[in-house]
């Protein structure tokens, strides 16, 4: 018999993993295909961050969100993770692929750990 | 000696929580105000954010996902989002009066004025942010805060009709001269206080920060079950020092000087000097937790790396906004804006904002798929539903009562 996923309760919202378990964001939105009907049929993709987020939220702070995360991101296009790289989806939804190989999602933690984090001496040492 | 460390992280949620600058100052006003008339609404406190508490850190142990991460798939994305700002920005306003509440410690030993201690302060903070462990800076904190037990010490200095003491806990009555409805916002004020929203999002975070697994539930629940009725104590000992020494001198209190009073009756310089140290320390705790706490709901909501036991350069986006947080709060303190009311406005964004924290861990506490067999019993569901109406009771009430009392007057 086949298994139903409510996309609303147990894939929206889930925080995402990389292959060794690095946080990657949160699935803010999804990408749906549409067949020559208009009807939505197949899940393409995952859709992480704030520009995914803002436009799911939508209003005035949402399309501020996304407006703001574009010009950062200098493209209109959130990050997007086809659904051929996704490895499990339970409490937790895990990628097959690691953080380092998707460029975008890490963007803003690089620059400010490069620009700031990195800076600042102890930055790079845990402290256990 | 292992088991108190082994509770290091629940005695420093709950000292942080229960022995913040808020609560030192209102705990000594209910007492000099209302006697031990109130002393029911802490044992209440305590039962309540144990309930949760304990609820959420057998959440982050066995899935270790903590509280924030979980409330946001419970909420949906507008309500979601608006939960998180507001619980930002209230750990925030917290960590501004808790940064002047050490200043303010610092002074009653020192006689120098808080607002130079401020930025010494919040140095400090950064260097026990950046560098100090989690495990030490929890045992180093809740330890040291222990000494806040001159209070209680200090009730049995006093020699008090035990029996009239029971009898005015047992039988609690609103003081001739007080209105029920300032006895009732009073009740709120200190329902909020003691039961506050970075308390379980601080314990159930930390339980990740522990790394914690499902062979060590019982060690979550130790510590629970020590660290909040030891805060609930403290501030007992608070209420019953100044019902003791203040209410007969007819004493307002609206400082923390006046706080320390009762035990420098007691035990002189010695009681100063530990009543000092405790309060140094415990405030200090609520200026580490409610920082964490704040960069720990955005990190959770947004999905990002988090942690204070990673490398800072593991976890940029929490690192630099919580070195943003502290800078922005330690600017705000110096503004010479007085501490305590600022908590008084914490205090009800946090009564206000309980249920949206409490109501998601009630439900994923209930979910087999998240918890498996360690789902909650009919004890904890029970409890939790209880107390989800308290909350929800005292949030509805705050605001009527805050006009109708004119802020307790």
């Amino acid at each position: 018999m086949a298994r139903y996923l409510d996309a609303g309760l147990e894939l929206l919202d889930r925080q995402v993993l990389d292959c060794d378990g690095r946080p990657v964001g949160k699935v803010d939105d999804l990408e749906l295909a549409i067949d020559d009907r208009g009807v939505p049929t197949v899940l393409v993709a995952l859709l992480l961050g704030p520009q995914a987020l803002g436009m799911r939220v939508g209003g005035r702070v949402g399309r501020a969100m996304a407006g703001i995360a574009s010009r950062l991101a200098g493209t209109e296009r959130p990050l997007a993770i086809p659904v051929e790289q996704v490895a499990e989806i339970g409490i937790v939804v895990r990628l097959d692929v690691s953080v380092d190989e998707l460029p975008e999602a890490g963007r803003l933690e690089h620059w400010l750990c490069d620009q700031v984090v990195a800076r600042i001496p102890g930055g790079r040492r845990a402290t256990e | 000696m292992k088991r108190v460390l082994g509770a290091a992280l629940g005695i420093f949620t709950a000292i942080g929580g229960f022995m913040d600058i808020g609560d030192l100052v209102t705990d000594a006003l209910i007492g000099a105000r209302f006697g031990l008339a109130m002393v029911w609404v802490t044992v209440v406190a305590v039962i309540g954010i144990t309930v949760y508490s304990e609820m959420a850190g057998r959440v982050a142990t066995i899935t270790h996902r903590p509280v924030f991460d979980l409330v946001r798939e419970r909420m949906g994305a507008r309500l979601g989002l608006a939960n998180v700002v507001v619980s930002y920005l209230l750990n925030a306003l917290t960590l501004v009066a808790e940064l002047c509440g050490v200043a303010l410690g610092i002074e009653l030993a020192t006689d120098v004025h808080y607002l130079l201690w401020v930025p010494l302060v919040a140095l400090v903070t950064f260097f026990v942010m950046w560098r100090l462990p989690f495990k030490h800076m929890e045992r180093l904190y809740g330890l040291v805060g222990l000494f806040l037990f001159v209070f209680v010490v200090a009730v049995w200095q006093l020699g008090p009709d035990w029996g009239a003491m029971w009898h005015d806990v047992t039988h609690p009555s609103v003081p001739s001269g007080e209105g029920l409805p300032t006895y009732l916002f009073y009740a709120v004020v200190m329902l909020g206080a003691q039961m506050t929203p970075y308390e379980v999002f601080f314990f159930s975070s930390g339980a990740v920060e522990h790394g914690w697994t499902t062979s060590d539930l019982g060690q979550a629940r130790l510590n629970v079950f020590i660290g909040y009725p030891i805060g609930g104590i403290l501030a007992i000992g608070i209420q019953a020092v100044a019902a003791l020494a203040l209410q007969p001198a007819g004493v307002q209190v609206e400082h923390l000087s006046q706080s320390v009073l009762p035990v420098v009756m007691a035990f002189g310089k010695l009681g100063l000097a530990c009543a000092v140290l405790g309060i140094v320390a415990a405030t200090f705790g609520s200026v580490l937790e409610t920082l964490l706490s704040s960069g720990y709901t955005a990190a959770q909501h947004f999905g990002w790396s988090w942690g204070k036991s990673v490398a800072p350069s593991s976890a940029a986006r929490f690192s630099v906004l919580v070195i943003a947080t502290l800078i922005g709060a330690t600017a705000f303190a110096l503004t010479t804006i007085n501490p305590i009311t600022i908590t008084i406005y914490a205090v009800y964004l946090g009564a206000a904002s309980l249920p949206f924290t409490f109501l998601p861990i009630l439900i994923v506490a209930n979910d087999r798929r998240y918890l498996g067999e360690h789902v909650n019993g009919r004890l904890a569901n029970a409890l939790g539903v209880v107390y989800l109406f308290v909350v929800s009771a005292a949030a509805l009430a705050a605001l009527p009562l805050l006009i109708a009392t004119k802020g307790g007057l």
